[in-house]
């Protein structure tokens, strides 16, 4: 599923991330790659807090919905 | 020989504290991602033959933002002669991510892990020679903060540029990988390209297809064809893009690398930012605790303290300390009335009337940089991004936004964070209705004439900024250059730490100068001006302010003001002399009411604005002050900005 209706809270691996374009990259150079463990600090309506790779970034809804949990 | 020693590492990581603590520069530091924008450089203060370049933070070399070119041009074409890439370990296992990259390109590197400090704090190790070993190149324990070890870095870095000698690296690959990338490389040799960088990055990059790689390679088609055909074939074997496989490498090796050298104490338990972050961004909680935070930085540094200071300044440093005396000086050196009329009621009353607002507005500054530093503001971008993102804005539009609160040319500089040219645009267009620090002393001086200081006039005209913003966001994004999708939101959070004093101080100064340096020069020269056509009338006779040169230009414009509700020709005036700068609307009343009055204390300026506006007409003449045309040096910025960005 995607990260978008996953719950606060909990720990995710992830399975996917879509696309193969820059943001792509960006996702990847921020910590975001296969396999990695993703938990979900708060959320804010489509807007997310995650934890990856012990540091916090703040995803939109549309970068969200592009990682597969 | 001098040498050029380059900064490299992750947004947010402390370069650019180490390069003040290295140079002894002030550059402004701030807790979030991104705030170094373009490459700085300076000399290390203790042996000037060294150029320290801070480079823009990245988190890899494959381009995304702007910044992120610069800093990988800078590596590849200016070839310095040692890097300095300094991690926050932490969050060791990202920002390595970044190393692993910049050991390959060849040049001299020597690794300084800062924010080790915290990482005794939870209770983690983290062995520093093992690191250094696994890595191949020299690993330094540092504090950018606190200074310490950054002349060890540095000595280490000088040494390896002298030794000349490049460094090896080489990212251990899966054999199939091995293959195709040593295929490539023989390729790359075969065709005699005459680069200096590292065949094997060279041979990583072609296998990632990196699209200014292939071009500034001009490889022959047949070679490429070939190279193409080798990736295709590594592709199909492990069933991903190259990109990912590399990446993917990357991270491996990495693991095993922080594996062997990293040892937690425990995981699972949420960090004190996590807690915070909870509290702040809650989906309900999150818009007014903002609200109270930003009503109580308004409410502190416009209304209550800083009202108590501004007096101070204005009823009794300029008014009696300052011209007081230098009037009874210049009337016992037997000075020409004229003169001393100009340099009294002229030069210092309009001038002071600008200089009075110092302490309130260096009060504000300083509130915001302690939200700044402490991390809530980056938080406050998260936030935003789903209001923003209503009228066509990314979150992120708001970090240049707040800026303009202190001045709006930093505020359009730092515009180029934002990744999309189309956000960045709208973002320049916005952000100058964000009440400036300039304009603060407008809201201050009417707020305090005529609402007795009343708590709400501030925020309400800060929030009114902000609407505009809204509304004028909402129109522009109905016009056919602004349609569209605005870019996703990603955005790095910092962990929330206690500011450091200097830091805010620094961050403080560097925004308040610009005003105390505007109030010397632009504003200087114009309420010498100012006086001058409000003291004489057309055949150069010196008449009453009402009879003034100043008095018949103004009532040619009042009229147009009228439907505002503040037709006077002072009015007009005020806001004409405002589009040089802001505060010369604040200058401009203390020339025409002449604060030599304001001795006796119930005739100060608050005073005379209080007699000729009523409640309503002020209100509107605060409003409009804010929404029109900014300063000349605003539109200058948003000129530059905006045609570099075509």
């Amino acid at each position: 599923m995607s990260l978008i209706i996953a719950q606060e809270g909990d720990v995710y691996p992830i399975r996917k991330i879509t696309g193969n374009d820059e943001t792509k990259r960006f996702l990847n150079s921020l910590g975001f790659v296969v396999g990695e463990q993703v938990t979900i600090i708060s959320k804010n309506g489509e807007n997310m807090i995650v934890n990856v790779k012990d540091s916090r970034v703040a995803l939109g809804q549309s970068m969200a919905s592009r990682i597969m949990v | 020989m001098s040498i050029k020693i380059g900064l490299a590492g992750n947004p947010n990581s402390g370069k650019t504290t180490l390069f003040n603590g290295l140079t002894g520069a002030t550059q402004y530091v701030g807790n979030w991602p991104g705030v170094t924008v373009e490459k700085k450089s300076g000399k290390y203060r203790k042996n000037k033959e060294v150029e320290i370049v801070d480079l823009p933070g990245v988190y890899s070399l494959s381009p995304y933002t702007l910044e992120e070119v610069v800093t990988r041009r800078f590596i590849l074409e200016d070839r310095p002669d040692a890097i300095i890439n300094i991690i926050d370990a932490t969050n060791i296992e990202r920002n390595l991510y970044l190393t692993t990259q910049v050991l390959e390109l060849g040049v001299p590197t020597v690794v300084a892990l800062n924010m080790m400090d915290l990482i005794r704090k939870n209770g983690d190790t983290l062995d520093c020679k093992k690191l250094s070993k696994l890595l191949g190149c020299p690993v330094i324990e540092i504090s950018a903060l606190k200074g310490q070890g950054i002349d060890e870095v540095t000595q280490k870095a000088i040494e390896l540029a002298k030794q000349r000698k490049s460094q090896e690296f080489t990212l251990p690959v899966m054999e199939e990988i091995k293959v195709s990338l040593s295929e490539i490389e023989k390729m790359i040799e075969s065709s005699k390209v005459n680069i200096n960088t590292p065949k094997r990055w060279l041979a990583i990059k072609l296998f990632e297809r990196d699209e200014e790689v292939v071009k500034s390679l001009k490889l022959n088609h047949s070679v490429r064809e070939k190279i193409n055909q080798c990736i295709e074939q590594c592709e199909k074997v492990l069933d991903d893009d190259s990109e990912s496989i590399i990446t993917g490498e990357r991270y491996a090796y990495i693991g095993n690398v922080v594996g062997q050298s990293v040892h937690k104490a425990k995981k699972g338990s949420d960090t004190t930012s996590d807690k915070i972050d909870k509290i702040v961004t809650n989906r309900i909680l999150a818009l007014p605790i903002f609200m109270v935070i930003m009503w109580l930085v308004y409410y502190i540094s416009v209304s209550s303290l800083g009202t108590i200071v501004t007096d101070w300044t204005n009823d009794v440093l300029f008014g009696e300390m300052i011209q007081g005396n230098i009037q009874s000086f210049m009337e016992t050196a037997n000075v020409a009335p004229w003169l001393t009329a100009l340099v009294v009621d002229g030069l210092i009353g309009g001038v002071g009337a600008v200089l009075g607002f110092v302490p309130q507005i260096m009060l504000l500054f300083l509130l915001l940089a302690i939200l700044e530093d402490c991390g809530y503001m980056a938080r406050v971008a998260f936030i935003m991004d789903r209001i923003f993102r209503r009228f066509g804005l990314s979150g992120k539009s708001f970090i240049p936004m707040l800026i303009s609160s202190g001045c709006g040319v930093p505020g359009i500089m730092a515009s180029r964070t934002l990744e999309n040219d189309k956000d960045r645009k709208m973002t320049i267009m916005l952000t100058t209705f964000i009440p400036c620090g300039a304009k603060l002393p407008i809201i201050a001086l009417f707020a305090g004439a005529l609402f007795g200081g009343a708590s709400w006039v501030a925020p309400t005209i800060y929030f009114m900024g902000i609407a505009m913003v809204i509304i004028c966001g909402i129109i522009l994004k109905h016009t056919s250059t602004f349609a569209g999708e605005v870019a996703p939101f990603v955005m790095e959070l910092p962990s929330y730490h206690v500011p450091s004093a200097k830091g805010v101080l620094i961050h403080m100064w560097d925004r308040g100068k610009a005003f105390i340096i505007k109030a010397g020069t632009i504003i200087f020269v114009a309420c010498g001006i100012i006086w001058f056509l409000q003291s004489f009338n057309w055949s150069l006779e010196m008449v009453d302010a009402d009879q003034s040169i100043l008095a018949s230009i103004g009532g040619v414009i009042a009229p147009i003001f009228t439907p505002l509700g503040f037709g006077d020709w002072g009015a007009a005036i005020a806001t004409v002399t405002g589009l040089i700068a802001k505060e010369n609307v604040v200058a401009t009343y203390g020339v025409i009411y002449g604060i030599t009055d304001a001795t006796e204390e119930s005739a100060d300026l608050l005073a005379m604005i209080a007699a000729n506006f009523s409640t309503v007409s002020a209100y509107s003449f605060m409003a409009f002050n804010m929404l029109c045309a900014p300063c000349f040096a605003a539109i200058g910025a948003i000129r530059r900005e905006m045609g570099s960005a075509k």
